[in-house]
């Protein structure tokens, strides 16, 4: 039977994260992940915002993790080598309500200290953003929000942990885990591990997984959202992380994302599986075209939906902060952590990993390494960069993917790499993201992961 | 380097254009495509029906073989990266990247297919759905089946065609559902696919939702007269519901004087006889005004 020090249930964000802050120690970890690929789940679909920290009450949990994680944000994605793009937020309102909202943001922020945070008066607001309805009447700006991919910041800190000498399961999940002198016996649906502590990341599951051992001071709501994608060639996209409706939640957020699609989205409905739902739909095209009324949703290039994990205490009421669960001395869970998860990954991780290693006893890992290299972006680069990774590889010069310019070498890399899918691909290089939605390219690469043995036939 | 006449695309259309520049004089024309072979989407044509009746492969061989007799140079597996305003493009292939100046440019780059994603389509994004173009290079140039049980949206000529070399190669297809009140391919291939294998056409009627995960099980069919909604179990939607001319490498330089559009990147053609004809005046009139 395996041992391990950690194991860490569900490769979702958090389960990256935490098994990669957990190589910060001189632990045994091993990342179990019931899906072929990591980020398949919650992390999978939501807004990629990398939030500033004036949503939440100052002196809170969320709001000094947040706040501290986007600040270290630019340097993580740079150890990472994953792209980020710091644009900038405008949290809008049309009219007293939604100005209230907004003041009480304000105030939020300043006491927690987010950075450059203003207000800005109808006039600005169209010159920083034109594209804005004229409805505007005031808009809350915060140059640190920005945008991050996912799937690629999930991805990295997997490989990452990996490349300290985590284990990453896939395929594998977590069917029965029993308590055992020392530690746990965690059964999968191949081999029965044993470890000394457990970190449940099961995103959606996580309840579920928890109930395996231990009662769960919770239950998950499960609710469902709605996405566009535009296509980047879309006129009158935002430059700008543009929200709206602050009196009603977040309502609607349009995104410039990091490969430069308009990103608009979420609604907020009943669903419990990842389709889409005409209403939901609906709902975000109409709050849209109210606030960026030039936006052409005919460039529309994909929707899709996402799921919310609510936790809820057992009288049925709502629980805001993050719900982090300490049922016994070597056992965590994170149950059903929403926005901002994907901004507080790595301090969620990290906050984490720092108790197990506590209660294990651990010492620090001297040789921890935190910069990942990806595979290389050919269109990111130069000329003569480019230029140069051909002379290396030919393979860089033919390109597969017309849409996002990915070409034949990133691919191979990416199956390479762990991709087992064409979703996967994409996920690791972009192919298949863009306008014609993979028609042109897809076969192309299922004939490579034949060839590469991971597809047979 | 530096060329007269760059073009992009060895389609019908990009062939045909050099033929019609050759023929009025240029004697500098750089022919670049991405595919390994030239003729572009008739490649995958394998049905007769182009020109004089030929397949698209035999089509495509009779262009090339005039192009031959030609000195425009051909450069296959070579992707064109970008244009500049200041008349020059990158190219790339595995021998490197390379700019080339050009006097000229014509874009022959052909059209893509409307994807899943632009459609008023909601439910589940499973295996099993993809484009009617994608299948048939599928079938034709991979030999692979997209599925057993086959719904086609959208009666076009691609539609039908698609449908009808899925029934020869011995699949289901359950239907193919237009919206308009008729079909709207043209008519000797209504005859020649729908009638000829009794595929039942459902007019008035689209698909408005999809089902299952991971794999394609059925999808919601709408009645559009009615508004009546039923599934129809299925494994497999092909999506014919339209082609986008493929103008992407040039959304950014607005129409300066030495850009020409021709072939399916212009307009989408029914007829590759069509495309052809226009490319090849194309081709001769830049040239004759130079
Ligand atoms: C609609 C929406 C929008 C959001 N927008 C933002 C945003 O803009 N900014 C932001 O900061 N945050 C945002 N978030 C929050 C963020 O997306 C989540 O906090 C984060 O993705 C949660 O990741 P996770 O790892 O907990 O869950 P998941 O990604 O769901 O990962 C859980 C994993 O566990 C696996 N698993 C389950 N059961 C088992 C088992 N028994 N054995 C093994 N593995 C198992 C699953 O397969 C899955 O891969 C948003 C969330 C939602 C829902
Ligand atoms: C399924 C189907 C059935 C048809 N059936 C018939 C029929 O029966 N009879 C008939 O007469 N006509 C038929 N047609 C119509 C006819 O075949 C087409 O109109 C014609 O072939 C289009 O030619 P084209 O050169 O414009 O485009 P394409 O053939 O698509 O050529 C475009 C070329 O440009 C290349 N390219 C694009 N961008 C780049 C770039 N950036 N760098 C390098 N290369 C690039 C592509 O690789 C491609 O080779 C059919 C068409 C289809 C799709």
């Amino acid at each position: 039977m395996k041992r391990l020090d950690v194991i860490v249930i569900g490769g979702g964000l958090l389960g990256c994260f935490t098994a990669r802050n957990l190589c910060r120690w001189d632990l045994t970890v091993a990342l179990l992940e019931a899906r072929e690929d990591v980020c398949t789940g919650i992390s999978r679909a939501n807004t990629a915002v990398v939030y500033p920290g004036y949503d939440h009450k100052p002196g809170t949990l969320k709001a000094e993790l947040t706040l501290r994680a986007n600040r270290a944000f630019g340097m993580l994605c740079a150890d990472l080598d994953v792209p980020f793009s710091r644009c900038g937020s405008l949290m809008v309102a049309c009219g007293e309500q939604g100005e209230a909202v907004l003041r009480k943001k304000l105030r939020n922020g300043l006491e927690s200290g987010v950075p450059e945070l203003r207000l800005l008066k109808r006039a600005e607001l169209l010159e920083l953003e034109p594209e804005l309805t004229p409805e505007v009447t005031l808009g809350l700006f915060s140059p640190n929000a920005g945008t991050v991919n996912p799937w690629a910041l999930g991805i990295a800190a997997m490989e990452n942990a990996v490349q300290n000498g985590a284990e990453f399961c896939a395929n594998t999940p977590v069917t029965a885990i029993r308590e055992t002198e020392g530690g746990y016996l965690v059964e999968t649906e191949g081999e029965t591990f044993f470890t000394r502590a457990i970190v449940n990341c099961a995103g959606l599951q996580s309840v579920a997984v928890q109930e395996l051992v231990y009662p769960s001071p919770v239950r998950l709501r499960i609710t469902a959202g709605d996405y566009l994608i535009l296509d980047p060639l879309t006129a009158h996209a935002p430059k700008h992380i543009v929200q709206f409706e602050p009196e009603r939640g977040k309502g609607l957020t349009a995104v410039p994302t990091v490969e430069g699609n308009l990103l608009l989205g979420p609604s907020e409905r009943a669903g419990s599986d990842f389709g889409t739902d005409r209403d939901g739909l609906d709902f975000v095209r109409a709050l849209t075209r109210k606030v960026l009324p030039k936006v052409d949703l005919d460039d529309t290039i994909r929707t899709f939906a996402a799921l919310r994990p609510n936790p809820e205490r057992p009288d049925g009421s709502s629980i805001k902060s993050f719900v982090i669960d300490r049922p016994a001395e070597r056992f965590w869970s994170f149950l059903g952590v929403k926005t901002p998860g994907l901004t507080c990954a790595d301090e969620l991780g990290l906050y984490v990993a720092r108790q197990t290693a506590e209660a294990l006893n651990a010492k620090e890992n001297p040789a921890f390494q935190p910069v990942r290299k990806g595979i290389p972006k050919t269109h990111a680069l130069d000329f003569a960069a480019r230029q140069g990774l051909i002379a290396e590889d030919p393979e860089y010069g033919n390109v597969v993917c017309f849409c996002e310019d990915v070409t034949l070498a990133e691919i191979r890399a990416a199956i390479r790499a762990g991709a087992n899918t064409v979703d996967g691909v994409k996920r690791r290089v972009g192919a298949t993201m863009g306008r014609c939605q993979g028609s042109r390219c897809r076969l192309i690469i299922e004939e490579l992961l034949r060839e590469e043995g991971v597809y047979e036939g | 380097m530096k060329v007269d006449l760059l073009i992009i695309g060895a389609g019908a259309a990009g062939l045909s254009a050099a033929l019609g520049a050759w023929e009025a004089g240029c004697r500098s024309i750089l022919i670049a495509d991405r595919r390994s072979h030239p003729g572009g989407i008739l490649e995958q044509c394998i049905h007769h029906g182009f020109g004089a009746d030929l397949t698209g492969p035999e089509y495509a061989a009779m262009l090339f073989s005039q192009i031959q007799k030609t000195g425009a140079e051909l450069r296959m597996e070579t992707e064109v990266l970008s244009i500049s305003p200041s008349r020059e493009a990158v190219l790339s292939s595995g021998a490197g990247l390379e700019r080339v100046r050009f006097s000229h440019l014509i874009l022959a780059a052909g059209c893509r297919e409307r994807p899943l994603g632009a459609l008023n389509i909601t439910g589940t994004r499973p295996d099993g759905v993809c484009t009617a173009g994608q299948a048939q290079e599928m079938m034709n140039l991979h030999d692979r089946d997209p599925g057993e049980r086959i719904l086609i949206l959208g009666s076009g000529d691609l539609g039908m065609i698609v449908a009808r070399r899925c029934v020869l190669r011995g699949k289901q297809v359950i239907a193919i559902l237009e919206q308009a009140e008729r079909c709207t391919g043209l008519a000797k291939n209504y005859h020649s696919c729908v009638e000829a294998h009794s595929i039942p056409l459902w007019t008035r009627t689209t698909v408005t939702e999809l089902h299952g995960e991971p794999r394609l099980t059925g999808v919601t069919v709408r009645e559009l007269d009615s508004g009546a909604e039923r599934f129809v179990p299925c494994d497999t939607l092909l999506l014919a519901t339209g082609l986008i001319p493929e103008q992407t490498l040039v959304s950014n330089l607005g129409t300066p004087p030495w850009l020409h559009l021709v072939g399916n990147c212009n307009r989408v053609h029914d007829l590759v006889d069509s495309a052809a004809h226009e490319a090849r005046i194309i081709g001769s009139e830049i040239i004759k005004k130079a």
